[in-house]
């Protein structure tokens, strides 16, 4: 099914936690970045999930959820979710409070939804900052999305945090709340998703990310802390997708982002 | 045993890790525009190799991909004494036999991820009752349930409540000829047997299955099997014949293919409680001793152990003949 994108409603879900003020400078700097967006999203849900820090906002258009309590992001996205459904949100699309969207974004990602009968949609991610550690992950392709090899039509999963897909694909398919933090809950997803729909690569949809690192010798611990994250998340994965995880992929990464034959 | 293992396979040496290593790295520093930047970034790209590779995760849950079949071998004691098959010469003592309660506990613990749970042996019906019992909980918990039995000890009884339930009943038959019967099952029970499927398909209908053993001694006789499963509107399986200590021998030469064997999405459990993820487990080496017992631990806690990831992971690479049976066969159900 394929939509006017002038008519499509889109929803744009974020779940929060703030713990510092770092965490508040991103999502403020991300709320900037969505009130710039050319083209305007129909729904902005805020879902906070039960941030420790107590923080006001001075954006306009946002709809915030409060969670009772801290349940990780799958179900914070989920809360989401079901808000934007009964609002009526053609497409939902999703972002990480420590990102900023290109201008261009809702209407890139709208754009390819409306235009192709992919059910899902992932754009392209750099590394917001300067050091050595965000260079790697460009070139690594750490938090963009997997190409399905060997023809590289259609993605093996896409990273959350620029992410997109229809409402009744949603509706299909919720996150999985078992997931306790960030790691590996969205690859989860996208794997049952692929039994039923394909998810398609939209290069212009840019998106950067925001690593936190003060700089390249400072970033390490962090970098192979995030590593570690990943690591263990990809053994729960193991276990739940023993038989899914055979299809070779391939990181995107700038090199081979135009290589789609869509 | 006619089968070896593939030592390679098993035990990685220092060069594969290299190859590996080399695998990951290469493609990396091709992309690498800027010269300077070579170096400090496959130290990077090194550092997270090495935590894929050596970093022990603690982090270990189960969640809802119904992506494993559960397969009980209830019992090893059998009413027939099949020439493809050494099962029944090793019938477990009493004591050897755990609680059905155990495997019930162990079943329900895992049914968020079971798409199947699968009974076999042996003959699974010598223990009938708490074949039913398996297949209520079953039901209950919205998992599907495949019996594989030779037909013997079937009754009318037993079928009513099976198909009630909803499950499906696989019964082997090899041959159609009366004469042949008793040297393919080693008891000549041929017209009880077949008077039982007859039952059979008269009160289950579809839910009945015919499976036969695909080898040199059975292929002349399956092409009346396959013809007597289409007059009956019967789903007919063909499984190509391994050996279980059995005396038949392999219709055809196994062909290596490079498919990954997806034995690993199975938990099985034998009669005494042992967990190992494929009956053939004998044949790895890693893999030889159980991964933990049911009885003396929770099954999530055994699946969780850093062998049964490593079990797992060689099975990815097995190269058996029996990756061909239907139990290595991918199959998953999505919890939308």
């Amino acid at each position: 099914m394929t939509l006017d994108r002038s008519r499509a409603m889109t929803a744009l879900i974020v779940p929060v936690f703030i713990r510092t003020d770092w965490d508040l400078n991103c999502l403020k700097r991300l709320l900037d970045s969505v009130a710039d967006q050319s083209l305007p999203f129909g729904q902005v849900i805020l879902v906070d999930d039960a941030s420790p820090l107590e923080y006001t906002l001075e954006h306009d258009n946002i709809e915030r959820i409060r969670m009772p309590s801290n349940g990780g992001p799958a179900k914070a996205r989920n809360a989401g979710i079901a808000k934007a459904v009964r609002s009526g949100a053609n497409y939902l699309f999703f972002t990480d409070h420590d990102c900023i969207l290109d201008s261009r974004w809702n209407e890139e990602m709208s754009r390819f939804l409306g235009s192709t009968s992919f059910g899902a949609v992932g754009g392209m991610t750099y590394s917001w900052g300067s050091t050595l550690l965000d260079y790697y992950h460009d070139i690594n392709g750490t938090l963009n999305g997997k190409w399905l090899l060997p023809e590289r039509k259609e993605l093996w999963y896409m990273p959350s945090l620029n992410f997109g897909m229809r409402s009744e694909v949603a509706e299909d398919f919720l996150f999985d709340e078992r997931f306790p933090t960030a790691a590996g809950e969205d690859v989860d997803l996208c794997l049952r998703l692929r039994s039923k729909y394909k998810i398609g690569f939209c290069a212009k949809a840019i998106v950067r990310h925001d690593f936190g690192y003060p700089s390249t010798i400072a970033g390490l611990r962090r970098f192979i802390r995030l590593f570690m994250k990943y690591k263990s998340s990809s053994a729960t994965l193991y276990e739940g997708h023993t038989v899914l995880l055979w299809d070779s992929s391939e990181s995107i990464y700038e090199g081979n982002a135009h290589e789609s034959h869509l | 045993m006619s089968l070896i293992y593939k030592r390679r396979v098993n035990h990685l040496s220092p060069l594969d890790a290299f190859r590996d290593y080399w695998g990951e790295i290469m493609p990396f520093a091709r992309r690498i525009d800027r010269k300077l930047f070579v170096l400090p970034l496959v130290v990077l790209k090194s550092i997270e190799w090495g935590i894929y590779r050596w970093y022990k995760t603690p982090v270990r849950r189960f969640y809802g991909v119904r992506g494993n079949e559960l397969i009980y071998m209830i019992t090893r004691r059998c009413t027939d004494k099949c020439a493809k098959c050494g099962i029944w010469e090793n019938p477990e003592a009493p004591e050897d036999h755990i609680p059905i309660a155990c495997f019930i506990d162990c079943m329900i613990r895992l049914h968020d991820n079971l798409y199947q749970v699968t009974l076999t042996g042996g003959e699974p019906l010598v223990y009938k009752d708490d074949v039913l019992l398996i297949a209520r909980e079953a039901a209950r918990h919205g998992i599907s349930m495949v019996t594989v039995t030779n037909g013997f000890l079937i009754d009318e009884a037993f079928l009513m409540e099976y198909g009630r339930l909803g499950h499906i009943l696989v019964v082997s038959l090899d041959t159609m000829d009366r004469e042949k019967w008793g040297s393919f099952r080693g008891r000549d029970h041929y017209d009880r047997v077949m008077g039982n499927i007859a039952l059979a398909i008269s009160i289950l209908g579809t839910q009945l299955r015919i499976q036969s053993v695909l080898s040199r001694e059975s292929s002349d006789e399956i092409p009346a099997v396959k013809e007597y499963c289409e007059a009956h509107g019967l789903s007919h399986v063909i499984q190509p014949y391994m050996d279980f200590g059995g005396y038949w021998h392999d219709a055809a030469p196994y062909t290596s293919t490079s498919e990954s064997c997806a034995a690993r999405k199975n938990i099985c459990i034998y009669p005494n409680g042992d967990v190992v993820k494929c009956f053939d487990h004998h044949r790895i080496p890693l893999a030889r001793e159980p991964l933990g017992n049911i009885v003396k631990e929770d099954i999530v806690t055994i699946l969780c152990k850093k062998r049964a990831t490593e079990v797992s992971r060689i099975m990815k690479g097995c190269d058996l003949p029996c990756k061909r049976l239907s139990c290595n066969v991918p199959k998953a159900i999505y919890n939308a």
